[in-house]
């Protein structure tokens, strides 16, 4: 598959550390592909290469077919970035930020206007085209800023940790819009260290540390490689006897490893099967009279997969869930 | 100027809100612009014909966006115009004031016909001469403080990286801000142009005197505010950018002078001497070379002002009496024609026999020099040294540069 951003064995050194090692990436098109990983990870640096700030010490990296390194003016057209602690200019009004990126990108003034005012309503700040940039939230700056980066309409989005010191309002509103981007057509290339956020925006995730990919795919594909290896919670309704005897049904399944009473009906089950399996499981539980009231995976999946692989060591994870 | 001053006229013009605006969806836009690039980029990789005059295109409408980005922020609301006023009052009373000294010293109830023409044409030549010092001083004062925050700020607030990921040149970065930034001095230079006309009623200036002084203090303003602009790329603090240049122009202006002045006293030279011999015993041997003031802004407008004068009087003397000689000596042995050979060189040797003339210092002002010789010079080095100036600061500005200075500090 060739995606429409591609790095291969990327390198980043610095004086003393290596912030990229050898990262190979390849987003398809349309996709929301979010860049996992703790700080330090190399995620930023990646984003900044493949945004003609930083010129990668070895390695390709392509946008659109584009190799940024070798034609980083005919890159910059085809992509657009959003800085992780993106700044805004004092003593401008929004319309005059727009314009003003507009102009950069060499936009006809006849056809500024009419985009600016889209572009406004776009991000749902079509009221404040005239207020001041700095009077604005951090939530409609933010919006403003992602506006920015579509006045040349772009194929590749490059946002730097969007939904960093956003209010979960504000975190509502721009997983709506980045969802109305991709619609649109736009490939989206998120960074972030806020996993719950991308695990509900994302189609694709890379998981980033020490500067190379432990683990990449679809969300999807991910979690259900990692359903293998989950933890159930049931929670059963009865008295201490039918609570007792739902724990020793479900320990005595062979698919599970183990199962633990957590009081107030609730049992935590070691599983180890995918979804097709736990369907069984309810389905028979269902069957033999145990009143389940509910029956669910605790904890988010990416998450769970994001502590595996980071937390133990570099290599192996990544093998196993390869 | 003109095309600055349409880019002026077109700021407080607020756009006014067109209610047709907001009704096209954003749908719309970008579907209409989508089916546009399927048919600009049918395979991934768009390969735009380009004209050969595309970079300076490229180039123009940068530092237009720039400018114009600048220019809104500068000049918003009252302030700018305000200062505007404020200071040409303040020169004009500076001007009043001095032709009335001027009048009590050249002036008098008993002169007439020629005396009387004479000294109108002396007044003159003070009102002009407090002008262009004043002016100077206070382009030596905001030129470099206008630039010295202009890339610092940007990266300060994180806005550069924005800006880098445009098409912009960062020539156009760079030239764009430069010129915002001086834009103000320029109009405040332009605005005093009148007050400075004043003088041809009283006579004893000829409009090229006032020509030459207006170019010397516009290049004095580019080659200050290029200064300012790559210590503020240089340094990425603003507020080190600030002190740095401070003291950057403290250095050229009376840095400069008291080295002049420190090396003629060393040397034995007073002011009104002519000759220097190599039997004098001080701690350094003949002249101080006249490139030590080339980029002293007061000394390249003194020669300006002292071309003015036909007569060792007024300012030409008063810069001279008030820098002991210094630098009236400094230029006018450049200005002794043909002799600046002979001079360096002797200076560069510094150990010619005792008693022998090394050299012939400047005869003292305005009696048989060559007038005029200095300032085209300082206007070239200060045009040579904006230029590289300008070059460095597109370098570091750039996100891929070519070379990095050892001592800064690495972006994360």
């Amino acid at each position: 598959m060739s995606g429409i951003v591609r790095t291969s064995g990327l390198i980043k050194r610095y004086p003393g550390t290596l912030a990229v090692a050898g990262l190979d990436l390849d987003v398809g098109e349309g996709e929301i592909f979010g860049l996992v990983g703790p700080n330090g990870a190399g995620k930023t640096t990646t984003l900044r290469i493949l945004a003609t700030l930083l010129k990668p010490t070895a390695g390709e990296a392509e946008v659109a077919g584009i190799n940024v390194r070798r034609n980083p003016d005919d890159a910059r057209r085809v992509l657009g970035f959003m800085p992780d602690s993106f700044g805004v200019y004092d003593d401008m009004r929004v319309w005059e930020y727009l314009d003003f990126f507009a102009r950069c990108y060499g936009i006809p003034a006849a056809r500024r206007r009419q985009m600016i005012g889209d572009l406004l309503d776009l991000v749902d700040l079509g009221d404040k085209r005239d207020a001041y940039v700095q009077g604005l939230s951090r939530g409609m700056q933010q919006r403003l800023c992602l506006a920015h980066t579509l006045v040349h309409d772009p194929q590749v989005l490059l946002l730097d940790e969007p939904a960093s010191g956003l209010d979960p309002r504000a975190r509502v509103e721009l997983r709506e819009l980045l969802r109305e981007l991709r619609s649109l057509g736009k490939t989206i290339l998120i960074s972030s260290h806020i996993l719950p956020e991308l695990e509900e925006l994302c189609t694709s995730v890379a998981i980033v540390d020490h500067g190379t990919v432990l683990a990449q795919g679809r969300v999807a594909d991910i979690e259900k490689r990692l359903r293998y290896g989950a933890v159930l919670r049931v929670r059963v309704i009865g008295d201490a006897e039918a609570i007792e005897a739902a724990h020793d049904f479900f320990a005595a399944d062979p698919r599970v490893a183990s199962a633990a009473l957590l009081g107030d009906g609730q049992i935590e089950l070691g599983f180890r099967g995918d979804d097709a399996a736990s369907a069984d499981l309810l389905a028979r539980a269902v069957a033999s009279g145990i009143r389940i009231a509910s029956f669910a995976r605790a904890a988010s999946d990416l998450e769970e997969l994001f502590l595996q692989v980071t937390s133990g060591g570099s290599g192996r994870p990544a093998e196993a869930v390869a | 100027m003109t095309e600055g001053a349409g880019r002026m006229g077109e700021i407080p013009a607020a756009e006014p809100v067109d209610a047709m605006d907001g009704l096209a969806t954003a749908s719309e836009l970008v579907d209409g612009n989508a089916v546009g690039h399927v048919d600009a980029q049918p395979v991934r990789a768009p390969r735009r014909r380009r004209s050969p005059f595309a970079p300076v295109r490229a180039l123009g409408s940068g530092i237009a966006a720039v400018g114009v980005k600048e220019l809104r922020g500068r000049m918003r609301g009252r302030r700018a115009f305000v200062i505007l006023t404020l200071y040409l009052l303040f020169l004009a009373a500076f001007a009043w004031s001095w032709q009335l000294i001027a009048e009590r010293r050249y002036g008098g109830d008993v002169l007439s016909g020629g005396s009387a023409a004479f000294a109108s044409a002396l007044i003159g030549q003070e009102i002009f001469g407090a002008l262009l010092v004043v002016e100077t001083l206070l382009v030596v004062f905001l030129a470099p403080a206008m630039t010295a925050g202009s890339i610092s700020l940007e990266r300060e607030k994180q806005t550069l990286d924005m800006l880098a990921t445009t098409p912009i040149p960062s020539l156009a970065i760079v030239v764009g801000k430069l010129l915002s930034a001086l834009t103000y001095v320029f109009i405040l230079i332009i605005a005093s142009l009148p007050l400075t006309a004043m003088v041809f009623v009283f006579g004893g200036v000829a409009p090229d005197e006032v020509a030459r002084g207006y170019l010397v203090l516009f290049v004095t303003a580019i080659g200050l505010g290029s200064v300012g602009l790559f210590i503020s790329a240089l340094l990425q603090r603003t507020q080190a950018a600030t002190v740095v240049t401070f003291f950057g122009v403290l250095g050229l202006t009376l840095g400069t002078l008291f080295v002049v002045l420190f090396w003629m006293t060393m040397a034995g030279i007073g002011p009104n001497q002519t000759r220097v011999t190599a039997d004098d015993d001080g701690l350094l041997k003949g002249r101080p070379p006249q490139e030590l003031l080339l980029f002293n802004p007061f000394a390249t407008q003194y020669d300006v002002i002292c071309g003015a004068s036909d007569g060792y009087g007024g300012w030409c003397a008063r810069l001279a009496d008030l820098t002991k000689g210094a630098i009236s000596v400094g230029i006018g042995g450049g200005a002794a024609g043909g002799s600046i050979t002979t001079i360096d060189a002797g200076v560069g040797v510094g150990a010619a026999e005792p008693g022998k003339i090394v050299a012939d210092v400047a005869p003292v002002q305005p009696f048989g020099i060559r007038r005029d010789t200095f300032w085209p010079r300082s206007v070239a080095a200060w045009l040579a040294l904006s230029a590289v100036l300008i070059l460095a600061s597109v370098q570091l500005v750039s996100p891929t540069r070519r070379w990095r200075m050892p001592f800064s500090r690495r972006s994360a």
